[in-house]
C-alpha cells in the first residue's frame, strides 16, 4: 500500500469506499463460519456435561433396561450398528463403485437410457430417508420375509447410501486426468486394465473420503430404522445376519421419550458416544485422503 | 518469424520417388469426421520406414487428428470415425477384424504433456509389458528401455522415486522410454516439445535423430525450425473454409523436408514456412 503513495496529485488513488465493502464482507464470512462453529461447540458442550456421570465403562457394558436406568447400557446398540455398519459397506461399496466406474468410463452419455440413469441417482441422493425405511419393511423385510433382521436393516441402509456413495466415487475417477487413461491405453492396456491399474488407484482417497462420510451418513439415521420396526429394547447383541437388532441413534431415540430423568442422562451420553464412532470414521477418512495424497 | 536462409534443414538423402520408398503406412484418402463433421479431408501420405515424417500447419487443419488415426486413439472419442484407408505394411489398419489394441502395442504414442503415470520411475517402464503379458526379466527390460530413452544415467539410482518428481524434459523422455518398452515398431509424437524448455527440447531431438536407427517415427509440431532439423519428409496440412463456412483440414503438400523448405510447390506452404502465414 505505501507503494502507491507518491503519485497523489497526478491520479485520484484515494479509496472510494471499496475498502469498507470489502470488510464488510469479510466480516460476513467469518461471523457464517462463527455462527456454525458456536453452535456445534454449545450442542457439544451441552451434551458432555449431560451425559457426563454415565460415560462409564457400564455404559457400554450393559445392556439397555426399562427398568434401571442408573445402570443401563448401551451394548446391544453399539454392536447392532457397527454390524449394520459393517454389512452395508459390504453390500454398498463395492456395488456404488462399480456403478460410478460403468457411468464414468463405459456408459454413453449421448444415450437416453444413461441421462435417465444419471438423472435419478442424483434424485434418490434427495429422498428423505423415510421413504427408504417403507421400502424396506414392504420390499426386503414383508414381501421377501427378511424381518426385521440386521439383514433388512443393512440392505436398507446400503439403498440409501448407495446413491451417496455413486456420486462420490464418480467425482472421484472424474478427478483423475484423462492424460493417463490416454497414456495407458496408447500402451496397449485394455479398457479394464486401465480403469483397474490405473483409474481406481489414482482415485482411491477421493473414493475412500466419500465412502467413509456415507457411512456416517448410514450410522447417524434413525428414521429408516423406525420405519422397519427394530425393535426399541433389544437385550442382546447381534449373534448373526439374520439376528433382530437395534441401533445407537434408535436406543437414543428410545430413551429420550421415557419421562425419568435418568434416562435423559443415559440418552445425552449414548450421543456421546455415537458421536465419537462418528469423529472416529471421520478421522480414517482424512488419514486416508492424506496418506494417499503423499504418494502424488 | 524466420525467413527461408534462417532455418537450419536437416538433409539426409531419403529417396523422392514413392516407389523406391520402403512404406510402413499408405493412406489413401482418408478422411475423418467427428459425428457428421468432416474435421481431415482426402488426405493421402506414404509414411516410409526408419524415416521421420514431420506434420506442420496452423492449428486447428486437423493434423493431430490424423496423427491420432495411426494408432486408432480417436476411436475412444464418440462419433469419430473414417473414411478412406490406412494401411499398416499391407493390413488395413481400419479392417473389421482388427483389434486396436493390438494396434496400439505396435504404434506407440508419445503425448503433448508428459503424463508419466503417478508411480515409481521403474513401474512407468515396466507397465507398457506387464499389461501385454511379456514375462521376460523386467530389470533388462527397463534398463534397455530407459538406455535408449537416453534416461538410464540419470535415473539408474532412483529407480523407485514416483515419476512426477522428475522435470519435464524427464518426464517426456521417461514417456518415450514407457512407449518403446512394448517394442513397437513406430512412434507417434503430438507436439512432444511444445510443454519443454529449450534445453529439454533439444535433447529430445537428439534423441529422435538416435530412435530414428530403429523406429518410424510421426511427429506433429508447431514449431517448423523443429521440423526441419529433425524430419525426412514434411506434410503441410491447412484448413479450408468450404461454401457453407464450415473448416476443413487438408493436406497440401507433402515432400522431402528439403524441398518443402527450399522449393515447395504449393503457394500456401510457402507462405506458411516463411511466416507470411500462421
Amino acid at each position: 500500500m505505501a507503494v502507491l503513495s507518491t503519485p497523489k496529485s497526478a491520479v485520484e488513488l484515494a479509496s472510494k469506499g471499496r475498502p469498507l465493502k470489502e470488510h464488510l464482507f469479510r466480516v460476513a464470512l467469518l461471523s457464517s463460519l462463527a455462527i456454525a462453529l458456536i453452535f456445534l461447540g454449545m450442542l457439544l458442550i451441552y451434551v458432555l456435561e449431560e451425559g457426563w456421570p454415565r460415560l462409564s465403562p457400564t455404559l457400554w457394558e450393559n445392556m439397555p433396561s426399562i427398568r434401571r436406568p442408573e445402570t443401563a447400557g448401551i451394548q446391544s446398540g453399539i454392536f447392532g450398528t457397527l454390524w449394520i455398519i459393517g454389512l452395508t459397506a459390504l453390500m454398498a461399496l463395492p456395488t456404488g463403485i462399480l456403478a460410478a466406474v460403468y457411468l464414468e468410463e463405459y456408459a454413453d452419455r449421448t444415450r437416453w437410457y444413461n441421462k435417465v440413469i444419471e438423472l435419478n441417482i442424483s434424485n434418490l441422493a434427495a429422498v428423505p430417508s423415510i421413504v427408504y425405511g417403507i421400502l424396506g419393511l414392504g420390499i426386503i423385510a414383508r414381501w421377501l420375509q427378511f424381518g426385521f433382521t440386521v439383514m433388512t436393516g443393512a440392505i436398507t441402509v446400503s439403498l440409501l447410501v448407495l446413491p451417496i456413495v455413486i456420486i462420490s466415487a464418480r467425482e472421484a475417477i472424474r478427478a483423475v486426468p484423462p492424460s493417463i487413461r490416454e497414456g495407458s491405453l496408447a500402451l496397449g492396456a485394455t479398457q479394464w486394465q486401465t480403469i483397474w491399474r490405473q483409474v481406481l488407484p489414482a482415485s482411491i482417497p477421493g473414493i475412500a473420503t466419500g465412502s467413509i462420510l456415507a457411512l456416517s451418513r448410514a450410522i447417524g439415521e434413525a428414521a429408516p430404522f423406525l420405519m422397519l420396526g427394530a425393535a426399541t429394547l433389544v437385550r442382546f447383541n447381534p449373534e448373526g445376519v439374520w439376528s433382530s437388532f437395534t441401533v445407537l441413534p434408535l436406543q437414543i431415540y428410545n430413551f429420550i421419550s421415557q419421562s425419568r430423568e435418568e434416562f435423559h442422562v443415559l440418552a445425552a451420553a449414548a450421543i456421546v458416544i455415537l458421536l465419537a464412532i462418528l469423529l472416529l470414521m471421520n478421522s480414517v477418512a482424512i488419514w486416508l485422503r492424506n496418506r494417499y495424497q503423499k504418494r502424488w | 518469424m524466420t525467413s527461408q536462409p534462417n532455418v537450419t534443414i536437416r538433409g539426409p538423402e531419403v529417396p523422392n520417388t514413392p516407389g523406391s520408398l520402403d512404406p510402413v503406412f499408405t493412406v489413401e484418402d482418408l478422411s475423418v469426421f467427428y459425428g457428421d463433421y468432416e474435421a481431415v479431408r482426402n488426405v493421402d501420405m506414404l509414411i516410409g520406414r526408419r524415416e521421420i515424417t514431420a506434420m506442420i500447419g496452423p492449428s486447428g487443419c486437423g493434423k493431430s487428428t490424423v496423427l491420432r488415426c495411426f494408432n486408432r486413439m480417436n476411436d475412444l472419442i464418440p462419433g469419430a470415425h473414417i473414411k478412406g484407408k490406412i494401411l499398416y505394411h499391407d493390413e488395413n489398419l481400419y479392417g473389421d477384424h482388427v483389434d486396436p489394441i493390438e494396434v496400439r502395442r505396435r504404434i506407440g504414442m508419445v503425448f503433448q504433456k508428459p503424463n508419466p503415470f503417478p508411480k515409481a520411475i521403474y513401474d512407468n517402464v515396466a507397465y507398457g509389458p506387464r499389461v501385454n503379458g511379456i514375462k521376460r526379466n523386467m530389470d533388462d527390460l527397463v534398463e534397455e528401455a530407459l538406455t535408449k530413452a537416453a534416461l538410464w544415467d540419470e535415473v539408474k539410482d532412483k529407480l523407485k522415486q514416483n515419476a512426477l518428481s522428475l522435470s519435464g524434459g524427464q518426464q517426456q523422455r521417461l514417456c518415450i522410454a514407457r512407449a518403446i518398452a512394448v517394442k513397437p515398431e513406430v512412434i507417434l509424437m503430438d507436439e512432444p516439445c511444445s510443454a519443454l524448455d529449450p534445453i529439454a527440447t533439444t535433447k529430445i531431438e537428439d534423441l529422435m535423430q538416435e530412435l530414428r536407427q530403429e523406429y518410424t517415427i510421426l511427429i506433429v509440431t508447431h514449431n517448423m525450425q523443429q521440423a526441419a532439423r529433425v524430419s525426412d519428409r514434411t506434410a503441410f496440412f491447412t484448413a479450408d473454409v468450404d461454401s457453407a463456412g464450415v473448416r476443413h483440414g487438408r493436406l497440401v503438400e507433402f515432400d522431402q523436408t528439403t524441398r518443402i523448405f527450399t522449393k515447395p510447390s504449393d503457394k500456401r506452404t510457402e507462405d506458411y514456412i516463411t511466416g507470411r502465414f500462421g
